[in-house]
């Protein structure tokens, strides 16, 4: 033990010192029905060993069968607020230019993003129920067996969490793991893991080509393959990259609460509020570089009318051989170019190359052909998988002070991509799927 | 805490059971492609269901024997059932709203009532059981 490293010896005192707490307690406790609670009653069954994973995903896809469903009227609602204000923007701007841009850019790009805002504040909703209850902690823990027995670290469970929130966050989260190599495993691995940027394109492509009744499901799909293809990354890193065991995981975990409304009000605005500064920002900016080059020369696309001859055309018609074998034409190569920036610009991209609004984006996308159920799918793994955004890179860079590492996460992500996006075409074509 | 004994340890259990058999029944048809318009096809809502069955049928041995262990199950299945049964009725409430904004074309009617609402309002009567045994308990 005296040979062994500081941190080996603190897990050591950890385990002594529960050891020497548990001994005491069973000598001056006796354990009868009177002296349970609701923490003990509830862990008994969310920590059972063979039930814990499976309520765990259960409960997993109650989230996201809540976010999806329940955010419908209020997307329809600003659909609508949308709908009216581009009618508004043809009749009454007389100025080409401008009309355009309002027209096109603004309600077309902009209100494409803004319409899901109610998803993304429902998710982050239902997860800070599920933190603020202390359940959150318990999935850590349940996760934990699997993981170990994988050669994983448990504490990676947490910053994995959450980055269904956002991944920057998720990634600085990690200082609290002090193995050096389990750190950096959990860093490299957490892009894969599906933060609220990417729900809009889920919902987007999710409701068009699986309808309504089944995309809660498949947007649950989606954060599940960020799961499982996580963990296998970590294992492949845990045994190539970084050898040797993860150190083991003491978590303590918190006495359950019932969760006031204001706190879960709070923790939803916290997160949220980060769209809707992207949403003013970053998005709305790539937007108007986006309208820009699908307006523009403006003269040969007679206003943004003629997409083909525009600039951005040119521009996707180029990067359209690398996407073609998978069925996608040239308006998704450049959706996944700019979504680089920020993933929810992938849908603001389709309603200005489109030209319609939210309301009409979906049906859109399966009315042109440019999406069916399995090229939809493999799409939507596809931004799931490549490379985060850019916020996101440069955290990676800085947590783990090397521009090579942010370049090796980039490099692996799009091979992922194009592996699992390729495996998902092949198996759906071989099955005699289109 | 309320008097839990063998007794009503046994009353318990089997309302369990029952609750248990139907979530697990209607889990199976969900998954095995529904019947009718009332059970839908549905893999993860069945599976849901499994899980909710699974939970109570746990429970059931030991609390059939009045120990703590198997109410703690009860507790369990039946929060779970109350989240997915809460979970529909939200859903028929979000799809009325629809309906209001003119997205969609009828309304909600009885058939839309899941197994997962059925069984939440026959697990009430063992909610109101088992809280009256643990309304003093701490947290």
């Amino acid at each position: 033990m005296i040979d062994s490293t500081n941190e080996e010896m603190a897990v050591v005192l950890a385990e002594m010192r529960y050891k020497a707490i548990s001994d005491l307690l069973a000598s001056v406790l006796s354990k009868k029905g009177g002296r349970w609670t609701y923490t003990d009653m509830f862990d008994h069954v969310f920590l059972h060993k063979s039930l814990g994973i499976p309520i765990f995903l259960a409960l997993l896809w109650a989230v996201f069968q809540f976010t999806f469903s329940l955010s419908e009227p209020f997307m329809a609602m600003i659909e609508i607020a949308f709908g009216w204000l581009g009618g508004l923007a043809e009749i009454g701007i007389s100025n080409p230019h401008i009309a355009s841009f309002v027209s096109g850019g603004i309600v077309d790009g902009l209100g494409s993003v803004l319409v899901f805002v109610p998803p993304i504040f429902m998710l982050f909703f239902a997860l800070s129920i599920l933190e603020d209850s202390g359940y959150l902690a318990r999935a850590a823990f349940v996760m934990d067996r699997l993981m170990y027995k994988l050669g994983l670290h448990g504490r990676s469970f947490i910053p994995m969490m959450m980055g269904f929130g956002c991944n920057i966050p998720a990634i600085m989260a990690t200082r609290s793991i002090d193995n050096e190599k389990d750190r950096m495993i959990t860093i490299l691995v957490n892009p894969l893991i599906s933060c609220g940027a990417r729900l809009p394109v889920y919902v987007l492509i999710a409701g068009a080509v699986f309808g309504a009744k089944y995309a809660g499901t498949v947007i649950f799909s989606m954060y599940i393959l960020g799961i499982a293809l996580a963990i296998i990354m970590a294992l492949i890193f845990r045994r190539t990259l970084f050898k040797g065991d993860p150190s083991p995981f003491v978590l303590e975990l918190p006495a359950y609460l019932v969760p006031t409304a204001k706190t879960v009000i709070y923790h939803m605005w916290e997160r949220g509020k980060l769209f809707l500064a992207r949403a003013g920002t970053i998005i709305f900016g790539t937007v108007i570089i986006v309208w820009f080059l699908s307006t523009h020369p403006w003269d040969a696309t007679a206003g943004g009318v003629i997409i083909e001859n525009s600039y951005i055309a040119s521009l996707g018609r180029f990067l359209e051989p690398i996407f073609s074998p998978f069925g996608w034409d040239w308006m998704t190569a450049v959706a996944l170019l700019f979504g680089f920036l920020a993933k929810e610009v992938v849908v603001g991209t389709y309603g200005i190359l489109l030209g319609v609004g939210e309301e009409t984006l979906g049906e859109s996308l399966v009315g042109l052909g440019l999406f069916t159920p399995l090229t939809g799918y493999a799409f939507m793994a596809f931004v799931l998988i490549y490379v985060p955004c850019v916020a996101t890179i440069g955290i990676i860079a800085k947590e783990m002070h090397s521009y090579k590492w942010a370049a090796f996460v980039m490099a692996y992500l799009v091979v992922l991509a194009f592996l699992v996006s390729g495996s998902i075409i092949g198996a759906g074509r071989l099955l005699g799927l289109s | 805490m309320g008097n839990f004994n063998f007794k009503t340890g046994k009353r318990l259990g089997a309302y369990a059971l029952a609750l248990g058999l139907a979530s697990l029944a209607a889990g199976l048809v969900e998954i095995l492609g529904g019947y009718g318009e009332m059970i839908p096809s549905d893999w993860f809502g069945g599976y849901a269901l499994v899980v909710i069955a699974a939970t109570y049928l746990n429970g059931i041995n030991d609390v059939s024997k009045g120990k703590y262990d198997g109410l703690s199950f009860l507790m369990g299945g039946l929060f779970l059932t109350a989240i997915f049964g809460v979970l529909y009725l939200l859903i028929i409430g979000a799809d009325g709203l629809m309906y209001i904004l003119g997205e969609a074309d009828e309304l909600p009617a009885f058939v839309d009532l899941r197994p997962a609402i059925w069984i939440f309002i026959f697990s009430l009567p063992l909610a109101c059981a088992v809280h009256k045994l643990t309304r003093r308990m701490a947290w």
